[in-house]
């Protein structure tokens, strides 16, 4: 399948097998990682094998240390795994680039610059060879994709966190990866922002053509079935594994409150 | 309709002047109790408008008004805080990022810091064979370890989100140091800048005395050897009030530079 045949929306019930027929985005092969502590090795996960597809949503759900930001880790390069590799975009993963953005948890923007030079600091860092004037319009255009322009000078700490996940989630898109990775991007924002952020990610998505793979890390079931293609479920850790994987198989558009009501 | 001006409004004038009778009450009791031996607020303010009326007046090497004494202390203290400043911001940002220069160059630090400045002072004469060296010498060594030490701590203290940034959109040495090393580390490294400024101060006064000259503390030795308690104490109220200016100073540019 090329990647032309994609570019119209895929809102059919089959979409889900038209995935599954996709490249490999990512392949997570038995993956092991422990750290050493006080009390000895605490092994984190434990053996995890997980191939993800291109353009596929990904949710990893589970209890609170069960290693799902361990995982998540792997894949962007944060952690090293202390057994297994992690291949992403067909080649092994050695450490963070650029082809893979990261949402952090916590935002992580730098307080002493605006928004724009947040974003532009980002864009200039993957974008070497770009001109200034290119680098410009690639900020502006991520900026007005999650409707911040007009608050463009302003510092993180003037901003709410909604805002901040906003400024996070543009600076993530604006160094054009191919795959996506978050971090309980929505954990601490309330339940009305949420809703709307969820809608705004998926509409970034859609508006490229659903060609970017997202794995994101998540406790909010509800989020995950709306969001995802597909869910892992962690057991509990220590030496956490793969409990299962659920499909999800409700074709997009999706409607919120038709999943809360009916849910799978 | 909201009063403008209350009680409040008038506070801090009020407790200004507070203070200003209790050091002058304290200082005019000292005074009666030595028989004028220390020399009253008043006495003492007769020699000091004097001295204010040409601050700027030359008669010769050994006989210079006071701003002349006070410029000459100043250029000292910010060559040798500045020569200062030039080492300690970057050897704070390299043993602040490295635990390998941590761990070699702390011990050194730990144990020329508590040496006293005017033991550095022989060995300012044998290097720059004048004593107008070995002044700045002197600055110069006792204003670096404040700077250093707050620079290094600024650094190690980076929040571990800083650096992710930096390590997932790949941010190129020199622009981690100039993005976000140097932006984190600012605030504190004028909390030490502001030290060290207080310390130089401090280690003129004394440096002065050793090395004649020019200079404000070469003139509190000199009105002594002139038996001139008046000149003495207006230039402590001098020394004092320079202090206090240059720490506004630095307590400026620190809120300045201060983010969210």
């Amino acid at each position: 399948m090329t990647l032309n045949t994609l570019t119209a929306p895929i809102d059919s019930a089959s979409e889900f097998h038209k995935i599954q027929s996709r490249p490999a985005s990512i392949e997570v092969k038995d993956v092991s990682v422990s750290f050493k502590t006080p009390k000895g090795v605490f092994t984190a996960i434990k053996n995890i094998d997980l191939t993800i597809k291109k353009g596929e949503i990904v949710a990893l759900i589970g209890h609170s240390g069960c290693g799902k930001s361990t995982l998540m880790g792997t894949i962007s390069g944060m952690t090293a795994p202390t057994s297994g590799t992690v291949i992403a975009n067909g080649s092994v993963v050695k450490g963070p680039r650029p082809d893979r953005g990261i949402v952090f948890q916590n935002y992580s923007l730098l307080p002493w610059f605006s928004v724009y030079k947040n974003i532009y600091e980002a864009v200039d860092s993957v974008f070497k060879n770009k001109t200034a004037a290119e680098k410009r319009e690639i900020v502006e255009e991520n900026l007005k994709m999650v409707n911040l322009w007009t608050h463009k000078d302003k510092l993180p700490g003037q901003l709410s966190g909604g805002m901040k996940q906003r400024v996070a989630i543009a600076r993530a898109f604006s160094i054009n990866p191919t795959i996506l990775l978050l971090d309980e991007p929505f954990g601490a924002l309330d339940a009305l922002i949420k809703g709307s952020m969820h809608i705004e990610l998926l509409k970034l998505w859609n508006m490229d053509n659903r060609n970017k793979t997202i794995v994101m890390v998540t406790h909010d079931i509800e989020e995950a079935i709306f969001l995802s293609d597909r869910v892992v479920v962690m057991n509990n850790g220590p030496e956490a594994t793969i409990k299962e994987i659920v499909e999800v198989p409700l074709s997009r558009p999706r409607n919120k409150k038709a999943i809360v009501h009916d849910p799978v | 309709m909201k009063k403008l001006f209350t009680i409040q409004t008038y506070l801090p004038i009020l407790f200004g002047i507070g203070s200003a009778v209790l050091l002058l009450g304290a200082w005019w009791g000292v005074s009666i109790l030595t028989n004028n031996e220390i020399p009253t607020p008043l006495m003492t303010w007769a020699v000091f408008s004097e001295m204010l009326a040409t601050p700027f007046y030359d008669n010769g090497p050994n006989d210079k008004g006071i701003g002349n004494q006070l410029v000459s202390s100043l250029i000292r203290v910010f060559s040798g805080f500045g020569a200062g400043s030039l080492v300690a911001i970057p050897v704070g940002l390299l043993i602040g990022s490295s635990k390998t220069a941590f761990r070699l160059i702390n011990p050194i630090v730990q144990i020329l810091r508590p040496v006293s400045p005017l033991a550095w002072f022989p060995l300012g004469l044998l290097a720059f064979k004048a004593a107008e060296g070995a002044t700045i010498f002197i600055i110069f060594i006792t204003s670096v370890w404040p700077t250093l030490i707050n620079t290094a701590f600024g650094v190690a203290s980076i929040p571990q989100d800083h650096k992710n940034v930096a390590k997932a959109y790949g941010f190129s040495k020199w622009k981690y140091i100039t993005k976000v090393i140097i932006p984190f580390a600012l605030p504190h490294i004028i909390t030490g800048l502001r030290l060290s400024i207080g310390v130089a101060w401090m280690v003129i006064v004394a440096g002065e005395m050793l090395s004649g000259g020019v200079g404000i503390g070469f003139f509190v030795w000199d009105s002594w050897n002139a038996l001139s308690l008046e000149k003495i104490l207006s230039a402590i109220l001098i020394i004092g009030t320079v202090g206090l200016l240059l720490d506004k100073g630095f307590d400026w540019l620190q809120k300045r530079f201060a983010f969210a």
